[in-house]
């Protein structure tokens, strides 16, 4: 039987509901100290003191740790994957409110969680600037004095060492001529668009535990990319990396929150000078100082000819990164460049700049920087076709992007179903046939989104599938389960090669001294890519069990026992075959200067949303009553589980969308806790269908590829365009509120609501 | 969190003897789904913590009498107050709060009378309770006293309850054929802390002849506030558009409406014009009870 297409349960279902799954909150070990950070209350500043005199004085503290003991065990304690730019606890200055400045070591973590309490630092305060455009400004201040690319991504290198700059990134894409192609337009729309700053919330924070060895260490940690970590923590150590063992359990939710590098450096390097087993794991309330999501100011301009086709784009995008790098520069690249939207655009100009501000660091979280660009030029596409007075459907087939045209990089576009996907929306929404407008106060809109996303490129997973003698199956992988099913997707993918039973296949998954390399759980990689590194290795495996049954003289082309096959040439039950497998797609680098490439990604992900709102005139509030979520996933493994990343998606959208914001009071998040910053509820969720495309990935395995953030792209732009078709007003900015709503409403009938006196 | 002290009186008597009006550490918990938020963000750090959950079990009790009157006992838990089918058919804008009040897991363990003592403006029961006409029956060392539960409230925060007093019984008195509704606005996500809560309690006469109505605006002021000046337009008079326009706009004008998070005070005002009409309309419309 198929092993493809099969809604099996997933693996660990059983030991996630019975409380038998590992997670590295739950662990404890002998001689365990936990760490709680003391934080900077400054959001730009000079350090001139730190007192931790009554912390260490009082009874069941074991150390207090600042920035200045890491120095002296890692003499370069700063850490990140794309710039060196983060330290282990802060030195010399603290760039944003909530920094790590100092951390307590006791037994007892109320201990340490009240010796904390006791701390207090002085600094010398520096002008903070917050804002992601003004930051680029001449006068801004400057978060930091020189920049430093990390070397691990060559088209970083040229930044080294630039000074008195608060751009992290200036990626530029050129191709054709925009402005001649404006000068030439009959029309010129342009616009801008904002996001607010918001955050992953996984249900499980950040936690790590690092165990000292002789000259080694482990680090149990809650990470989405176990190789990178050992990677950093070897290199900042100056260890091989084989000295440095990474484990990772189960995760409670990702969302790109726990890649590359976060709360892993601290946990070791307490745990080097303590040599004890040190324990970091953050409340859910520190999520707010740990990682965030990009707030982008995006300014779109296009040229559109007497037929209403697009002929140029220029996009300008700054991206807030806040205090430190993280994978910030490689958002504003890899995303940038698809900053023009799915159109079939001749004359395209993209500058995407990241950008250094006061703000907690912002990176990764589910779809790297597209929805936020997705937010902007499907809403400015929606603004162009009501200006021309053509149907916002019609106006996208005229302009969408098809297989076979090249893409603003120049990269020729294969298996990305923009406009199949589009159709499928249309569809369900039913856009052929009016809808009810509504009377009274209540008024009802429609409105659609559509994105596409490229894969990050080049990037490198491997795998190992063991048969064992009696013919049962392990996997070992990098690639980290976090609730979206990878352990049973690889299983699936095995079973189909080897022709078994998915349900009987283990998956050993985050462990570096078992696993091979992998790049990371994250941007919808793992399926595609470790997908095909299981897929070879499962077929290296068959392959060694054909050549083994040739060699103890089976017949070749008949079924045979697997453990037969072990006895026969073991002459007991021993042995085993290991098959190996790694995957690596092709790439062409783009040009520096004009971001051109004829092979800029291995696959594309597409995805889009159809929206129906209700408008409530008197108060603002809107109510989504019919979401449609469509995706393109190429073929799908284990369509239950697929579904539900769609609906996920959508959902977590749908809450950057109405109802979160990080509120800031200068630098200081004012609503750090999940009673104010408020998450969708079961009573938000609107009645949602969600779909998958009938569609082939032709690189992919068995034609598989990503799936887990194409529900995000079309969420916002579609409820922002259903707004405006109910009520005829245009929000730029996110999140929609229901105030925002009354007050444009006002607004444009000429009775603006006040603002509240100071 | 320093450790501090969990004492589990067997009797109400005892809970208010543990009590200590000189120590603002040392406080009684009920289901603590508020208190233990304080404690977590540290704003409040106990050295004693005194549990209700031992006490007699009669203050758990929910009693509709023979003439109508509904008695809680103030560690009724909110769920047993929403599953009450004596609640239900006696005064369905109770169970109907309760419905989207914060969540069940909160409803599971949060208790009538600490919803009430707490003096959070942003909590649901509150302002229903004070236009129904409810009364609080407090104990403490000095006897046994009563509340209306519209001026239960000093401030934000802020109680008439004294350091040792204990609510032990909410009293609601028959709504006879009174119609009442509890409106509330989040703006947020839906089990958000509200925007404006309002509620409303009158008697009908014919179609919509409004007599002795009580208007409760809570969430978006200070504390839970009476509408006096929207009540007296109602008063007497027949609730139609241009009544209840009039209500809406006195309303807005007579309380001082505080911006945050939720929205801007100047939002807020319009939604208390808009919901104060709604709630009435509602009330209207909805069934009435016995």
């Amino acid at each position: 039987m198929s092993q493809m297409g099969r809604s099996i349960p997933r693996l660990e279902a059983r030991s996630k509901v019975t409380g038998r799954a590992e997670y590295v909150h739950n662990m404890r070990v002998p001689g365990m100290l936990t760490a709680k950070i003391f934080r900077s209350t400054v959001a730009h500043g000079r350090i001139l003191s730190i007192d931790a005199e009554e912390a260490r004085g009082m009874e069941g503290v074991y150390a207090v740790v600042t920035g200045e003991d890491v120095r002296k065990i890692i003499p370069n304690p700063y850490f990140g994957p794309a710039f060196h730019d983060q330290p282990i606890l802060a030195l010399d200055k603290v760039r944003y409110v909530g920094e790590a400045v100092a951390a307590v070591l006791a037994s007892d973590p109320h201990i340490a969680e009240a010796a904390v309490q006791t701390i207090s630092a002085e600094y010398e305060e520096l002008e903070p600037v917050f804002d992601e455009v003004e930051a680029t400004l001449p006068n801004s201040p400057i978060v930091h004095d020189e920049l430093k690319p990390a070397g691990t991504f060559a088209d970083l290198k040229h930044l080294a060492g630039r000074k008195n700059t608060n751009i992290a990134l200036d990626y530029q894409l050129r191709r054709g001529d925009v402005d001649k192609a404006f000068a030439a337009a009959v029309h010129v729309f342009e616009h801008e668009f904002r996001t607010q700053h918001v955050l992953h919330v996984p249900l499980e924070s950040h936690a790590s535990l690092a165990i000292p060895g002789e000259g080694t260490l482990t680090l149990h940690t809650s990470s989405q990319t176990p190789s990178f970590v050992r990677m950093e923590i070897a290199r900042l150590l100056g260890w091989p990396e084989n000295r440095v063992h990474v484990k990772v359990p189960f995760l409670g939710g990702g969302y790109g929150a726990k890649v590359y590098v976060k709360v892993e450096p601290l946990a070791v390097a307490l745990a080097l000078i303590v040599r004890r087993p040190v324990k970091v794991a953050l409340t859910m309330e520190e999520q707010f100082y740990t990682i965030t999501k990009h707030p982008v100011t995006f300014r779109i301009k296009s040229g559109v000819d007497k037929d209403g086709r697009i002929t140029a784009r220029k996009c300008d995008v700054y991206w807030n990164g806040g205090a430190y790098a993280d994978i910030g520069p490689r958002v504003a690249q890899k995303t940038g460049f698809t900053a023009p939207g799915p159109y079939d655009i001749d004359n395209v100009s993209i500058d995407s700049y990241e950008v250094y501000t006061n703000r907690p660091p912002a990176g990764a979280l589910r779809g790297f920087g597209v929805p936020q660009l997705v937010w902007a030029y499907e809403s400015h596409t929606d603004l162009i076709a009501r200006e021309l007075g053509l149907d916002p459907v019609e106006y996208r087939r005229k302009n969408i992007l098809r297989d076979g045209r090249p893409h603003a990089t120049g990269t020729i576009m294969k298996d990305a179903g923009i406009d199949a996907v589009l159709d499928r929306i249309a569809e369900r929404m039913n856009w052929s046939v009016a809808i009810d407008r509504g009377t009274g106060r209540i008024k009802r809109g429609r409105g659609i989104g559509i994105g596409f996303k490229a894969s990050i490129s080049p990037t490198t997973s491997g795998a190992i599938v063991n048969v064992s003698a009696d013919g049962s199956v392990v996997i070992f992988t990098n690639t980290i389960d976090m609730g979206q099913g990878s352990d049973t997707a690889m299983a699936q993918l095995a079973a189909e090669v080897l022709n078994i039973d998915a349900e009987k296949v283990k998956v050993v998954h985050g462990d570096t001294d078992a696993a091979p390399y992998d790049m990371g759980t994250l941007g919808s990689r793992s399926t595609f890519h470790m997908g095909n590194a299981v897929k070879l290795a499962a077929e290296d495996a068959r392959d060694k069990l054909v050549a083994l049954a040739a060699e103890v003289g089976l017949p070749a082309g008949t079924n045979y026992d697997v453990q037969e096959l072990f006895r026969k040439r073991y002459g007991m039950r021993a042995g085993n075959i290991v098959g190996v497998g790694s995957y690596v797609p092709s790439y062409t680098p783009p040009d520096p200067k004009t971001g051109q490439s004829a092979n800029v990604t291995p696959f594309w992900m597409v995805g889009g949303a159809g929206a129906e709102v209700e408008v409530d005139t008197e108060t603002g509030h809107v109510r989504v009553t019919k979401l449609v979520n469509v995706a393109d996933g190429g073929k799908i493994i284990n369509p239950k589980i697929a579904r539900t990343q769609i609906s996920g998606g959508a959902i977590m959208q749908l809450g950057f969308t109405l109802t979160e914001r990080m509120e800031f009071d200068g630098g200081q998040v004012t609503n750090a806790s999940f009673a104010d910053y408020k998450i969708p509820g079961f009573r938000d969720v609107p009645p949602m269908e969600s779909e998958l495309i009938a569609a082939n990935q032709e690189n992919g395995p068995f034609g598989a590829k990503g799936i887990g953030e194409s529900a995000t792209f079309g969420v916002s732009p579609a409820i922002a365009n259903a707004i405006h078709d109910a009520v005829g007003v245009r929000l730029t900015s996110l999140p929609i509120k229901a105030e925002a709503v009354l007050r444009a409403l006002r607004a444009a009938q000429g009775n603006p609501l006040a603002e509240d006196e100071e | 969190m320093i450790p501090f002290d969990w004492v589990e009186p067997r009797s109400f008597a005892e809970a208010v003897a543990s009590l200590d009006p000189e120590d603002p550490t040392v406080r009684p918990v009920a289901g603590g789904t508020a208190l233990m938020l304080m404690m977590k963000a540290g704003v409040f750090t106990p050295t004693r913590l005194i549990s209700l959950a031992q006490i007699e079990p009669h203050y758990s009790a929910i009693t509709v009498e023979k003439n109508g009157a509904l008695r809680i006992g103030a560690m009724a838990t909110l769920s047993a107050l929403e599953q009450s089918s004596a609640v239900a058919e006696h005064f369905p804008v109770i169970t109907e709060t309760l419905l989207t009040l914060s969540n069940v897991r909160v409803r599971n363990v949060a208790c009538v009378g600490g919803a009430l003592a707490h003096g959070d403006p942003h909590m649901d029961l509150p302002p229903l309770f004070a236009a129904l006409g409810a009364k609080v029956l407090v104990r403490g060392p000095a006897g046994v006293r009563e509340i209306d539960v519209d001026s239960l409230y000093a401030g934000y925060y802020e109680t008439m309850l004294a350091k040792d007093e204990l609510i032990a019984e909410v009293f609601v008195p028959a709504l006879n054929g009174a119609k009442s509704a509890y409106m509330k606005c989040t703006s947020r996500s839906a089990d958000d802390w509200p925007a404006l809560g309002l509620a409303v309690r009158f008697e009908v006469e014919g179609h919509a002849h409004i007599r002795n109505p009580r208007l409760v605006v809570s969430a978006a002021t200070e504390k839970v506030t009476r509408l006096t000046q929207a009540e007296d337009i109602l008063k007497n008079a027949e609730a139609d558009s241009v009544v209840l326009k009039r209500a809406g706009e006195a309303a807005a004008e007579e309380v001082t409406l505080l911006g945050d998070a939720h929205g801007s005070a100047s939002y807020k005002r319009e939604l208390l014009r808009v919901y104060l009409a709604r709630a009435i309309r509602h009330a209207l419309a909805g069934k009435s009870a016995q």
